[in-house]
């Protein structure tokens, strides 16, 4: 056993069989992440099925375009994760620390939309459940028309799925920056580098969890 | 090449990137257009697209290795049997969803108030 080589555990034959092992571990998590936020999904389309109007009609009360920003961000920041992946793969390190600063700041642009999203609905009423007051006017629309029924159930189901979408952008965030640190300190090279490759694959699914509710929370 | 792992072509990724914010503005105008029932399904079908655009490619799953194929597929057949179990439920509920006050009457065929009582 080579004692320089201290990125192999003991325990695995050889690096392909550690990477491999890693990586099916990492699918795994991603299947119950998946699975966690059908729940999420399947309460959706209960609601949905049983109060299309009023998911048609409360639905104007998010702004498209936002969303739409937020999802080209979120599809940015998947492109210069892979992109980080293909270089750290062929050892230029210096790359895979632009790359992932790129996709930190990507992520920070759509915690701070999602903030002004947030905090321009908590103005005007629009809380998760029994708080549910809409009230004012916002680009023409007045949101006290919005206080028909069931019209919570939507904001509840929004609040609660991009919110915990949100906190996986920000777990995704410190990811990154413990990743970013330790490629600028050597860590990583074409032989190791699982952390980054696994830390990719939560970050796209965390980009797919958005493609989804985008059209389905905004474009109704 | 380190280990056999693949590496995927800057091209590819960026025609991957490329193909999904095209598919991006798709979903953004068909959601403008009044299609009835369709709506639903088409973008759904975009969504889906870009999914496994990101999953095979992004995520490199196409040059994986075949188990972690057979763990996302697994998974993805059991979010379908979760949603069509629970639909097929709360679909086919009848009048349990009207929320108005309501008088219920018997018919005077289903009464059996006292009738068997000796």
């Amino acid at each position: 056993m080579s004692s320089a080589d201290t990125t192999l555990k003991h325990y695995f034959v050889s690096h392909e069989q550690q990477f491999d092992a890693a990586k099916l571990g990492m699918w795994l998590f991603l299947v119950t992440e998946i699975l966690l936020f059908a729940g999420m999904f399947v309460a959706y389309a209960v609601y949905r099925s049983w109060h299309p109007e009023v998911f048609l009609q409360v639905s104007e009360l998010l702004d498209w375009r936002l969303g739409a920003l937020n999802t080209v961000v979120l599809l940015a920041s998947s492109f210069t994760v892979a992109l980080s992946i293909h270089f750290v793969q062929k050892g230029e390190n210096d790359k895979v620390v632009v790359l992932l600063i790129m996709t930190l700041v990507c992520a920070a642009i759509f915690m701070v939309v999602k903030y002004f999203e947030y905090s321009g609905k908590f103005s005007h009423g629009v809380f998760p459940g029994a708080g549910f007051e809409p009230h004012g006017i916002v680009d023409g629309k007045d949101y006290s028309k919005y206080d028909i029924p069931f019209a919570p159930q939507f904001f509840s189901i929004y609040f609660v799925m991009t919110g915990i979408h949100g906190v996986h952008v920000l777990v995704g965030m410190g990811l990154f920056g413990w990743l970013t640190t330790r490629v600028a300190r050597g860590h990583f090279s074409p032989q190791y580098y699982t952390p980054v490759e696994l830390t990719g694959l939560y970050w796209h699914l965390v980009d797919i969890i958005w493609i989804f509710l985008f059209p389905l929370l905004y474009l109704i | 090449m380190a280990h056999g792992h693949h590496i995927i072509p800057l091209r590819t990724l960026s025609m991957v990137f490329g193909a999904l914010l095209f598919l991006t503005v798709i979903t953004v105008i068909t959601a403008q257009i009044d299609l009835g029932l369709l709506n639903i399904p088409l973008a759904l079908a975009i969504a889906g697209s870009k999914a496994i655009l990101v999953v095979f490619v992004f995520m490199a799953l196409k040059y994986d290795n075949r188990v972690n194929l057979l763990t996302v597929v697994l998974g993805v057949v059991f979010v379908v049997v979760f949603l069509v179990l629970t639909l097929a439920d709360t679909e086919f509920r009848g009048s349990l969803g009207i929320t108005e006050p309501a008088i219920i009457e018997a018919s005077p065929e289903s009464s059996d108030t006292g009738s068997r009582m000796p």
